[in-house]
C-alpha cells in the first residue's frame, strides 16, 4: 500500500538525517543520565520515605525515563525545520499519502526514544537497578513510553505547526516540561512535598506514567494504577492528534 | 480544454484570508510541448498562479484544468504528471545527492531498480555523478538547483513549472541551467511554464509570454509579436562634430530619403533613424552615407527589447539594472 511505503521512504529519511548527526541524541541523553546518576547517589537516603524496602534509584528511574520524553520536541522541531527549508512543500507537491508525512516523522521520534529508554535503563541497572517483573515487565514499560511517545510528539507536533518556529517551540518546551516534572510523582517522593505540590502531582499526566512504570519497575502493579494511565494517555494523544490534524490540514490546504 | 491544451486558466480569481486580491480573473491556456513564460514584477501574482496550477493553494474561483484533470476533483492525479521547481532551492542538506533523488522518487511512487536507473541517468545528465554520495549541503549554489531540478523530473512530468528558477544565480550556472530546460524542452517534448522576472531568461527561452501585473494579464503573443506590437527597430548614429548643424540636416535629409525608414529625430547628440526591421536597411544606410562622403563615429542598431514591451504595457521598467535599449549590433567605424 502507498501509505506505508510513504511512511518508510520519510521513516528512511529521518533515521539517514539522525545518523547524519548522532551527536544529538547523545547532547539530549545528557540531562537525563546527569539527573539519574547525581540524584540516585547524592540523594539515596530519601529512600526512607518509600517504606521499609524503599530503593531511591527504583523509584527514580521511571521518573527519568519520562524526564527524557518531555524535555525534548523533536517531531515538533522536525516539522519546523521542514516547513523553513520548503521540504514539507516539496513532499505535498508529490502524489505521497499526507498522513505518512506525520507518521514517519512519529515513527523515528519514536524509535529514537525507545533507544533512548534502553541506554538509561541499562544505566540505572549498572547502578543497582533490579527490575521485579522481569522481561516481560520490561516489554511492558517499552510499550507504555511508545504509546506516551505519541501523544506527546503529537502535542509537539501541534505545537511545531502552531508557532512555526523552533525558538518559540524550545521555550515552550522547556516552560511545560521542567515544573510539569518536578511538581510530579517522577523525580522525588511526594511523601516529602507541601500540600499543594502533592495535590498538583495527583492531576499532573506526568505523574500517572511514571507510576505505572514504577509498578512495573518494582512489582506491585494495581489494574486501578494501569488503567487510569493508559486513560491519562489516551486523552492526552485524542486532544493532540486532533489538534496536530486540524492544524496540519490547515498547512496542506 | 481543447486537446492539444496542456493547462486551460478561465476567469481565475485569488483572494486571500485578509482581503488581498492577488489575481483579478486571469485567462489563459498552454498547449502540449510549449515553453510559456509568464512575466511579471515581484507581487504580480506568479507565484500565486503556480501555487494553484500545482494543487498547493485553493482557488477563489474560475475555472482551471491541468493536463486534464479537474485541479479541485483530482489534485492527486495532477501532482503525478507535474514537476515542480520552486524558487527557493530545497533539498535535504543532511542527504547525499544521490539519496535526495531516490526519496524523492520513493514518494513519486517509484520504485526498485527503475528508480535506480532513473536516478543514475539524472545524476549524469546534471553532471553531479562525481559528488553523488557527498552530503548536498556541500554543493555549491549552482550544484544544488541542478539537484533540485533533477528531482522535479525524477518522474518524467509531462509538464514541469518553474518558478524564478535562475534568481540568485551567478551568470555561468544560470547559462547552464538554460541550456537544460532548452534541451528537454526540445528534446524530450515537455511542456515548460517557466514565471520569471529575467527578460533576457523570458526572451531567450519562451516561444509564447503572457505579462501579469497587479493580478492581471496586460499582454501576450511570442516574443518577437509582444516586441513588433510595440514599435520598431532604431539606427543611432554619431557624428564627428555634433554642433555641425549643417552636416546634421543633411545627413538627417539623406537617411529619411532610404526606402524603410519611417523617421528621423535627433538622439542625445546623434541621429537616429526609425524603421520596421533595421537589419534589411542597415546596408542602405551605409551606403547612402558613404555615397555623400558623410563618415559617422559610431552606428549602432537597436531592436525594442521585453523590457520595453513591459514598460509599454506596466508603465514601468522591471528591474532598475536593466534600463536601457540594448544593442543587437555594433559597427564600428
Amino acid at each position: 500500500m502507498t501509505l506505508f511505503y510513504d511512511i518508510q521512504s520519510l521513516f528512511q529519511r529521518a533515521l539517514t538525517k539522525l545518523s547524519r548527526n548522532p551527536t544529538l541524541l547523545f547532547v539530549h541523553l545528557f540531562t537525563p543520565l546527569l539527573f539519574l546518576i547525581l540524584f540516585s547517589q547524592l540523594l539515596q537516603k530519601l529512600g526512607i520515605f518509600l517504606g521499609p524496602t524503599g530503593s531511591y534509584l527504583a523509584y527514580l528511574t521511571p521518573g527519568i525515563l519520562v524526564l527524557n520524553l518531555v524535555i525534548g520536541m523533536p517531531s515538533g522541531q522536525s516539522i519546523v525545520s521542514d516547513l523553513d527549508s520548503g521540504f514539507l512543500q516539496k513532499v505535498l507537491l508529490t502524489p505521497a499519502s499526507r498522513s505518512a508525512i506525520l507518521l514517519g516523522r512519529l515513527m523515528s521520534d519514536l524509535l529514537v526514544l525507545m533507544a533512548q529508554s534502553a541506554i538509561i535503563i541499562g544505566v540505572a541497572m549498572l547502578l543497582g537497578l533490579r527490575i521485579a517483573t522481569g522481561v516481560g515487565g520490561l516489554l511492558l514499560i517499552f510499550v507504555t513510553f511508545a504509546f506516551f511517545g505519541l501523544a506527546w510528539f503529537g502535542l509537539s507536533l501541534a505545537l511545531g505547526l502552531k508557532t512555526k518556529n523552533s525558538e518559540t517551540l524550545s521555550a515552550v518546551s522547556n516552560i511545560l516540561a521542567l515544573p510539569l516534572m518536578f511538581i510530579s510523582s517522577g523525580l522525588f517522593p511526594t511523601s516529602i512535598m507541601p500540600l499543594w505540590a502533592r495535590t498538583v502531582s495527583d492531576y499532573n499526566p506526568l505523574s500517572y506514567v511514571a507510576n505505572v512504570t514504577r509498578g512495573l519497575v518494582e512489582g506491585g502493579l494495581t489494574w486501578s494504577t494501569f488503567a487510569s494511565a493508559y486513560a491519562v494517555i489516551g486523552l492526552i494523544a485524542i486532544v493532540t492528534f486532533g489538534a496536530t490534524l486540524y492544524l496540519f490540514r490547515k498547512v496542506v490546504s | 480544454m481543447e486537446p492539444s491544451e496542456i493547462i486551460s486558466v478561465e476567469n481565475l480569481v485569488e483572494v486571500y484570508a485578509d482581503g488581498t486580491r492577488a489575481l483579478e480573473g486571469i485567462s489563459f491556456n498552454v498547449k502540449k510541448g510549449e515553453f510559456f513564460g509568464f512575466l511579471g514584477p515581484n507581487g504580480a501574482g506568479k507565484s500565486t498562479t503556480i501555487k494553484i496550477l500545482t494543487t498547493l493553494l485553493k482557488k477563489t474561483s474560475g475555472h482551471v484544468q491541468v493536463a486534464g484533470y479537474d485541479l479541485e476533483k483530482s489534485p492527486k492525479e495532477i501532482r503525478k504528471v507535474i514537476g515542480v521547481l520552486t524558487q527557493e532551492t530545497i533539498i535535504d542538506v543532511d542527504l547525499t545527492g544521490k539519496e535526495n533523488l531516490r526519496l524523492q522518487g520513493r514518494l513519486q511512487q517509484m520504485h526498485g531498480s527503475a528508480l535506480e536507473k532513473r536516478v543514475d541517468e539524472l545524476l549524469k545528465t546534471v553532471q553531479l555523478e562525481e559528488f553523488a554520495n557527498k552530503p548536498a549541503g556541500r554543493y555549491s549554489g549552482g550544484m544544488k538547483k541542478r539537484l533540485d531540478l533533477a528531482s522535479a523530473l525524477i518522474h518524467k512530468p509531462k509538464l514541469l513549472f518553474l518558478d524564478e528558477p535562475t534568481t540568485g544565480l551567478d551568470p555561468q550556472a544560470r547559462a547552464s541551467i538554460w541550456d537544460y530546460l532548452d534541451e528537454l524542452n526540445r528534446e524530450e517534448g515537455i511542456t515548460i511554464f517557466l514565471t520569471t522576472q529575467y527578460l533576457e531568461e523570458a526572451d531567450k527561452l519562451c516561444r509564447r509570454l503572457s505579462i501579469i501585473d497587479h493580478g492581471k494579464i496586460v499582454a501576450g503573443g511570442s516574443p518577437t509579436e509582444l516586441k513588433q506590437a510595440i514599435g520598431h527597430d532604431t539606427i543611432t548614429l554619431s557624428l564627428k562634430n555634433p554642433k555641425d548643424s549643417l552636416l546634421r540636416s543633411e545627413t538627417k535629409r539623406i537617411l529619411q530619403e532610404i526606402p524603410g525608414v519611417m523617421d528621423v529625430t535627433d538622439s542625445d547628440g546623434g541621429i537616429a533613424a526609425h524603421a520596421k526591421n533595421a537589419d534589411e536597411i542597415i546596408a542602405d544606410v551605409v551606403t547612402a552615407l558613404d555615397r555623400n562622403n558623410i563618415r559617422p563615429t559610431s552606428l549602432n542598431m537597436s531592436s525594442p527589447t521585453l523590457d520595453d514591451v513591459f514598460l509599454h504595457h506596466t508603465g514601468r521598467r522591471i528591474r532598475p539594472e536593466e534600463l536601457g535599449r540594448k544593442p543587437t549590433e555594433q559597427i564600428l567605424m
